[in-house]
């Protein structure tokens, strides 16, 4: 049910909470892919006026990817050389590996691969199991900013996803200090930054991507690989069903 | 389609690569599922592996430069599109050497971000990976502009020099110094009487009205900054060669490498003369090219129009240069 708060940002009264780490990251992958096949249209229309119109197609396709390598709704995540088993549950990078290796190999274009690099970071955070759920994810995406940046030379400022995907980072890093345990919190907490990132975005003159060649004409319009990256992270608690009410 | 001998524009490309591997069999593969072609017979004192890679439609690039002495793979994309991080993942996987691999990128922004992605993945499997950014384009030189100057034609004179030396068992963070060194010495500029034919629509890309020259063009039919008026070859080899000298800063006993290049819809009788117009101004600065290549090296499909290429070289670049390579477009030694 959809609350309003003063932040701004309408919240979920009763955000998913996880049993499990692996539950965490699985669940975090199929709403990611619920969540983006929900605002594909507005993504569309988004990228229409900045961009050339394909990234909420990419996006639904490389989620769609993802869930082939997951498997079947229900069934439980596992790598496919491991059968799942109950004696056995699947390690809880798993589902974020499907996720990176279906951006990186199966999505064309160039903002469908940078998502990939950053889901690899942060599971290979995951993966590596040296620290709470909450400080792997904060150490992920601390990475994925990172690798981003190294690749796409893009600053904060520049009307891309490193404006919402930075801001995430810092609160993450925040939370992973406070709260190092909890997962679900951190995400929620980089998904209102990334949401504030967002709007941002729609202020800023592009200097990087496909916007940048508008000028200002994309002025007034969030960045859709922006949306995206808080997309991401607001699906770590729930499903985002339109992107209307975090724009402004 | 229009002007195209085709099956269906978006089979053109893997239909070409088809072709190119039975042409020359001998030499290279192509790797029809992960998307680059190979070389099959590298020298065995080569230990690190070079990639390069970028859009199709600028044939013999890169393909072309695939072979012993040059190339290890070369991963191409859609006509004028970027290749996926995934090509340039695989073929790096499959050529590295002990000392990993180098890519030979071009300064555009699909090529720096797909190349990186890739590179970003080879660092996560251990493999060492290096990068020399060929910007040479002098028509985009501008403290305006945050992109920098683009990769043309100087791609394959840091193809061939880096190949030799790659031969020698140089390693990798020498080899990036020697490419970035060469890449720095490389200007390039290119001009155009006629815009390529837009394989989607059948039609010119651009239109120029008649006796118009496009001063300044790039490899994907991008309009020029500045059309000029119709002139003579030596006026417009003289403004031509002028930028290029000046960019270099090149003084008066320097030597250099001298690529004419088709941009693929101009005649052979038409570079020779542009050589000897070329020759001649350089000659006439006391800068002496030394080496010469003309012919269609990077070509943007069918453009009307030709680039230039200045190599300021020195000993060991020269040396470089001249060893033998056997790769399906190189004209120079076979060994």
């Amino acid at each position: 049910m959809l609350t309003s708060t003063d932040t701004g940002f309408p919240e979920f009264s009763e955000p998913f909470r996880s049993t499990g780490f692996t539950d965490f990251t699985e669940g975090w992958v199929r709403r990611f892919a619920a969540s983006a096949a929900a605002t594909e249209a507005e993504l569309t229309a988004l990228d229409q006026q900045v961009g050339d119109g394909d990234f909420g197609a990419n996006l639904v396709a490389g989620l769609q990817a993802a869930l082939r390598r997951l498997g079947a709704p229900g069934v439980p995540a596992s790598p496919p050389a491991v059968p799942a088993s109950p004696a056995v549950p699947a390690p809880p990078a798993w589902p974020l590996e499907a996720a990176a290796s279906a951006f990186l190999d199966e999505v064309g274009g160039t903002s469908g691969p940078l998502f990939g690099l950053l889901l690899q970071e942060i599971a290979v955070s995951v993966a590596a199991g040296d620290g709470p759920p909450a400080v792997a994810l904060a150490t992920g995406a601390g990475g994925g900013l990172a690798a981003i940046q190294r690749v796409g030379e893009a600053a904060v400022g520049d009307k891309t996803l490193v404006d919402a995907l930075a801001p995430a980072c810092d609160a993450l890093a925040a939370q992973a200090r406070t709260a190092p345990g909890d997962p679900s919190a951190a995400a929620a907490e980089g998904a209102r930054a990334a949401w504030g990132g967002v709007r941002s975005t729609a202020r800023f003159t592009a200097r990087r991507g496909r916007a940048s060649y508008l000028g200002e004409r994309a002025a007034g319009v969030p960045d859709p690989g922006a949306v995206g990256i808080a997309l991401l992270f607001a699906s770590a608690a729930t499903t985002v069903p339109t992107l209307a009410p975090y724009l402004g | 389609m229009g002007l195209y001998f085709v099956n269906a524009a978006d089979e053109l490309v893997g239909d070409a690569l088809a072709g190119f591997a039975r042409a020359h069999a001998d030499r290279v593969r192509w790797d029809e599922r992960d998307g680059y072609v190979q070389a099959l017979k590298p020298a065995p004192t080569r230990r690190v592996g070079l990639v390069s890679g970028g859009g199709s439609g600028h044939e013999p690039l890169h393909t072309g430069y695939v072979g012993t002495g040059m190339l290890d793979a070369a991963c191409p994309g859609r006509v004028f599109a970027s290749p996926h991080n995934r090509q340039i993942f695989a073929a790096s996987r499959a050529v590295a050497g002990d000392g990993g691999v180098l890519h030979v990128v071009k300064n555009y922004t699909g090529d720096k971000i797909n190349f990186g992605i890739a590179a970003e993945r080879l660092a996560r499997e251990g493999i060492a990976c290096g990068r020399v950014l060929v910007d040479d384009d002098v028509a985009t030189e501008s403290d305006e502009v945050a992109t920098g100057r683009r990769g043309t034609g100087a791609t394959v004179l840091v193809e061939k020099i880096l190949g030799a030396a790659a031969d020698t068992g140089m390693g990798l963070a020498e080899l990036v110094e020697l490419g970035t060194d060469v890449a720095g010495r490389c200007r390039s500029l290119a001009v155009a009487s006629g815009a390529h034919t837009s394989p989607a629509t059948g039609r010119p890309a651009f239109d120029l009205p008649p006796g118009a020259i496009e001063y300044g063009v790039g490899i994907h039919g991008e309009r020029a900054r500045r059309t000029l008026a119709e002139r003579s070859l030596r006026d417009l080899a003289e403004d031509m060669v002028g930028s290029l000298a000046d960019s270099l800063d090149l003084g008066p006993r320097a030597r250099v490498v001298l690529l004419v290049n088709g941009l693929g819809g101009v005649t052979r009788l038409e570079l020779y003369a542009v050589l000897g117009e070329v020759a001649r101004l350089l000659d006439k600065r006391g800068a002496t090219p030394v080496r010469t290549l003309v012919g269609d090296y990077v070509t943007a499909l069918d453009m009307r129009g030709f680039s230039l290429t200045l190599l300021a070289a020195d000993d060991a670049t020269l040396g470089y240069y001249d060893a033998p390579a056997a790769a399906p477009a190189w004209c120079g030694r076979a060994g």
